[in-house]
């Protein structure tokens, strides 16, 4: 096992390092750099430009622009963003925690409902209920999730505009009283405003999830050993909880490596619309202005994330299946 | 100066007589409020659509930035909207010598900043070290140099301060309206640390308890990505106040909402969340109006209140070595005249702006109402007077597919098809339709255009190319801004500069170029206003007349302000640069 883990460990060091050097080749590939929005702008003569490119070390070339990076990561530091004039970590872990209050809040609630819905499903093919279920489930994943923000924020105005009540707030992480709030007032004021947002993240993940969730269980039950489990006379729940469904989730726990870095990689566009202070806005702005610090920095923390994942999960396949060791 | 600035100032000196502060009255005309209507206290909640990058004034970058909203532009001289002329106020008056070239301040005289600590030419003086320090990096250091000689600051005693320009500046008082920052808390750090120390200061992490303003608020809570709460000053009243003496602002604090997305941004207008908001497309606008009209949302919208000081333009390419026909072409001012009358101006405010946008025709915005010379030449839309143009510059006949080929005094060029590509960037909606309006009415006329838009940056590298073969035949894009003081831009006027783009050959290639050069240098040597007006009007007579961009349109401001709100702009001044309101006069109704 020590053996296994050490190998695994090892083997980490060339993937990143060839993740983060191809992050940062392609993002150098497309043309222009931060300084180029400035050139358009007649306040600015060339000169200052190009004394911003040599302090910003812009002029240097690719390779040792790279190499420089490097070294400021093994010491702990994943650079310096061009346009907040800070240390990139300083600039996206507050906006991470943001991200992860939202994405965690969901990531409870796709678990919680997709699960117990692909169960029944699967424990009650065809039925009616199977089929509703199945309805919505092909809704959710078809319907695109900042689409589905829009109509909801439309929602929230006609209800404003009709009943000059707003059961949710409009987009936003806190009220503006938040600061006077007590502890749990503010725990209180930020679920108020995740709660919808979550919503709209989980309605499309759902769908996937509950209807993979189906299919395993699905095969799962049609297996001998749960006709066997039957025969012997145990309980219907019995066979489906204990025997079923703790084969059908092991798919489940091998995905757990990426459950990590997408915890803190933001909830993509639902966070623009629904204006969450969370990561996607700030890494938008990053690409589209190429403060490439910024956006190598958190690919790297995601990728180290990933990697440390996919090492945790395949652990807990070896906890959870007898059947594999690693030796 | 008139008769009630006078007093007003006479009023000032006596009121220091007694050891109170020399008073800035902020004049009623300036509202719409009625005397006495104004209450204080409250919070105005607004927008910005990217996040704020930093607290430091010195480092600050982006458009809607922190320190600016802190400060909101105070500084020895401002604009009186009603008139565009500068008044004084961080000082009590200035002069100039007779040569031009030194203004002496008079700095009033109990101001302070939030800290309760005195404003004084100290701190005039070391916020003028450190942005002109190249080191720092600041934006503001290119405009303390002025043909590479640094403009030179001196106090004389506290209350006193000095300026010595290398050459006359039309835009000398703009420049010297910078606004001060506290020597006490920088001062110290630079003198021990120099720019690098400077650089490190008041960052986004920085607790809003150290940060110092001079304006009418300082920060009181940063929430990364979410929003930046300010509260007011409380010396900012001691020498601000209305003309019924009361203290400015009368706002207790300022919210700024960061809204990434104009939808979620249209929404919190539309919920009462935020008071203020400057819709820019059709359906913008007519969501609050469709709002504001079924009664769901008590808010004022302004359509078409006045121009935006930007505009779109079509750029040819006069550097094409490699293509000896299209450079011969580009450079002909009869070709540049047909395709302005090819170009469909009421059409592209029509059908882009949706009727939203005003259509250009020079490099001066409309906006800048008194720099508009009313009698330049025009080229309107005119595909008749277009096609005999380009007749005359040999373009008679039509190929079998129905383009124009040349058939002119140029043998080289015999039979040639004028075909051309216009670019823009990619994913501008806006310039994007423009383009491809403008293609149309070139092909009815025989002109092939084949649009092709490219990534922005990629379109910046082309259009800044410099020498004699550079890579685009014609660009559609837009600048924007354009000073009071002088409206034409110093990197764009003059041959050789970067944004002469045309021409990047590096020096001037027709006569017009060279006249418009040195009418830029005249015009920005010039301090008499109404002079510079003239040689305003003269440098845009001789650039319609070589037509070297084909200027298209802009679009309209339309700010839209909730009801709770008071204190807004007349509609004289209610443009794109004055804005909607002053927030010193801006309060909310009880």
């Amino acid at each position: 096992m020590t053996a296994y883990l050490l190998r695994r460990i090892i083997q980490i060091i060339p993937t990143f390092i060839g993740a983060t050097l191809l992050a940062f080749i392609i993002i150098q590939l497309s043309p222009g750099d931060f300084l180029t929005q400035l050139e358009l702008d007649p306040k600015f003569t060339p000169e200052t430009i190009a004394r911003f490119r040599q302090q910003f070390g812009l002029s240097e070339p690719i390779w040792l622009q790279y190499l420089i990076w490097m070294k400021n990561l093994i010491t702990g530091n994943l650079g310096y963003s061009f346009a907040y004039q800070a240390p990139v970590l300083e600039i996206i872990w507050p906006r991470i925690l943001n991200s992860l209050v939202l994405v965690g809040l969901a990531t409870v609630f796709l678990y919680l409902v997709a699960i117990p819905a692909g169960v029944f499903g699967a424990t009650r093919q065809y039925t009616l209920g199977d089929q509703v279920v199945s309805f919505f489930s092909y809704i959710g994943l078809a319907v695109p999730s900042f689409f589905f923000a829009l109509i909801i924020i439309f929602v929230l105005l006609q209800l404003k505009f009709h009943f000059q009540v707003l059961p949710f707030p409009i987009g936003g992480m806190t009220s503006s009283n938040y600061d006077s709030l007590t502890a749990w007032g503010k725990v209180g004021n930020v679920l108020w405003h995740a709660v919808l947002p979550a919503f709209v993240i989980v309605t499309a993940d759902i769908a996937g999830l509950a209807r993979v969730m189906r299919g395993q269980m699905l095969e799962v039950l049609s297996q001998d050993f749960v006709r066997t489990a039957r025969s012997k006379g145990l309980a219907d729940r019995k066979v489906i909880y204990k025997h079923a469904f703790r084969n059908a989730i092991i798919p489940f726990i091998a995905t757990i490596g990426g459950l990590l870095p997408g915890l803190i990689g933001g909830a993509g566009l639902v966070e623009v619309v629904m204006n969450w202070p969370g990561i996607t806005p700030l890494l938008l702005d990053a690409v589209g202005q190429k403060d490439i610090y910024v956006i190598v920095g958190f690919l790297t923390l995601t990728t180290g994330l990933l990697m440390i994942g996919n090492v945790l999960g395949d652990l807990l396949l070896a906890v959870v299946d007898p059947r594999i060791r690693y030796n | 100066m008139n008769k009630r600035w006078l007093i007003l100032a006479t009023l000032a000196v006596l009121g220091a007589g007694l050891g109170q502060a020399q008073v800035f009255t902020w004049p009623q005309k300036w509202t719409v409020a009625k005397p006495g209507e104004a209450t204080p206290g409250g919070v105005l909640v607004g927008s910005t659509i990217s996040d704020f990058r930093t607290l430091n004034p010195f480092t600050t970058a982006e458009a809607t930035n922190i320190p600016t909203i802190m400060a909101n532009g105070v500084g020895l001289a401002r604009y009186d909207p009603t008139t565009a002329q500068q008044i004084p106020w961080m000082s009590t008056g200035w002069t100039v010598s007779n040569n031009g070239l030194v203004f002496t301040f008079d700095i009033r005289k109990g101001m302070k900043f939030s800290d309760g600590q005195p404003i004084t030419s100290k701190d005039f003086i070391t916020t003028w070290k450190i942005q002109a320090d190249e080191k720092v990096g600041s934006n503001a250091y290119d405009g303390w140099y002025i043909a590479d000689k640094p403009i030179i600051l001196k106090a004389l005693g506290d209350y006193k301060l000095q300026a010595t320009f290398p050459s006359i500046s039309a835009t000398a008082l703009e420049q010297m309206s910078f606004t001060p920052w506290p020597d006490h808390i920088f001062g110290p750090v630079y003198a021990k640390e120099g720019a690098d120390g400077i650089k490190k200061m008041w960052s986004l992490t920085t607790p809003p308890a150290q940060i110092v303003s001079a304006g009418p608020f300082v920060l009181s809570g940063y929430r990364p990505g979410e929003r930046a709460e300010f509260k007011k000053n409380p010396y900012y009243g001691e020498w601000n106040k209305d003309e019924q003496g009361n203290p400015l602002p009368y706002l207790d604090g300022q919210t700024v909402l960061i809204v990434k997305d104009t939808n979620a941004d249209l929404a919190a207008f539309l919920s009462g969340k935020t008071d203020t908001y400057a819709p820019s497309t059709v359906d913008q606008v007519s969501q609050v109006k469709q709002a504001i009209g079924a009664g769901n949302l008590k808010a004022t919208l302004k359509v078409n209140a006045s121009p935006v000081a930007s505009s779109q333009f079509i750029v040819f390419n006069w550097n094409k070595a490699d293509n000896p026909f299209l450079q011969m072409v580009f450079r002909n001012v009869s070709f540049r005249r047909a395709m302005s009358e090819l170009t469909d101006r009421k059409a592209a405010v029509d059908l882009v702006y949706g009727g939203l946008g005003f259509p250009t025709y020079g490099s001066v915005y409309p906006v800048l109402k008194q720099w508009v010379d009313p009698n330049i030449p025009r080229y309107e839309y005119d595909p008749k007077a277009a096609a005999q143009l380009l007749a005359s510059i040999g373009f008679r006949s039509k190929d079998k597919d129905g383009w124009l080929v040349y058939s002119g005094s140029d043998k080289q060029f015999q039979g040639k098809r004028l075909e051309f590509t216009l670019t823009t960037n990619t994913g501008n909606n806006q310039r994007e339709q423009l383009a491809q309006l403008f293609a149309k009415t070139a092909k009815e006329a025989g002109v092939k255009v084949n649009f092709a838009p490219v990534d922005f940056n990629t379109l910046v590298g082309q259009l800044l190319a410099k020498g004699d073969n550079r890579p685009f035949d014609a660009i559609l894009i837009g600048l924007s801004g354009g000073g009071l003081a002088w409206p034409f831009g110093q990197n764009v006027v003059p041959c050789g500069t970067n944004l002469h783009m045309y021409n990047k050959s590096g020096s001037c290639l027709t006569p017009q170029e060279t006249l418009m050069t040195a009418l830029y240098f005249k015009g920005n040597q010039t301090l008499d206003f109404k002079q510079r007006v003239q040689i305003g009007y003269q440098l845009q007579q001789t650039e319609a007349q070589l037509q070297p961009i084909i200027y298209i349109a802009g679009p309209a401001y339309n700010p839209a302000w909730n009801d709770r709100t008071g204190g807004n702009h007349p509609d004289s001044i209610l443009t794109a640069t004055w804005g909607s309101r002053e927030t010193e006069l801006t309060f909310i109704k009880k």
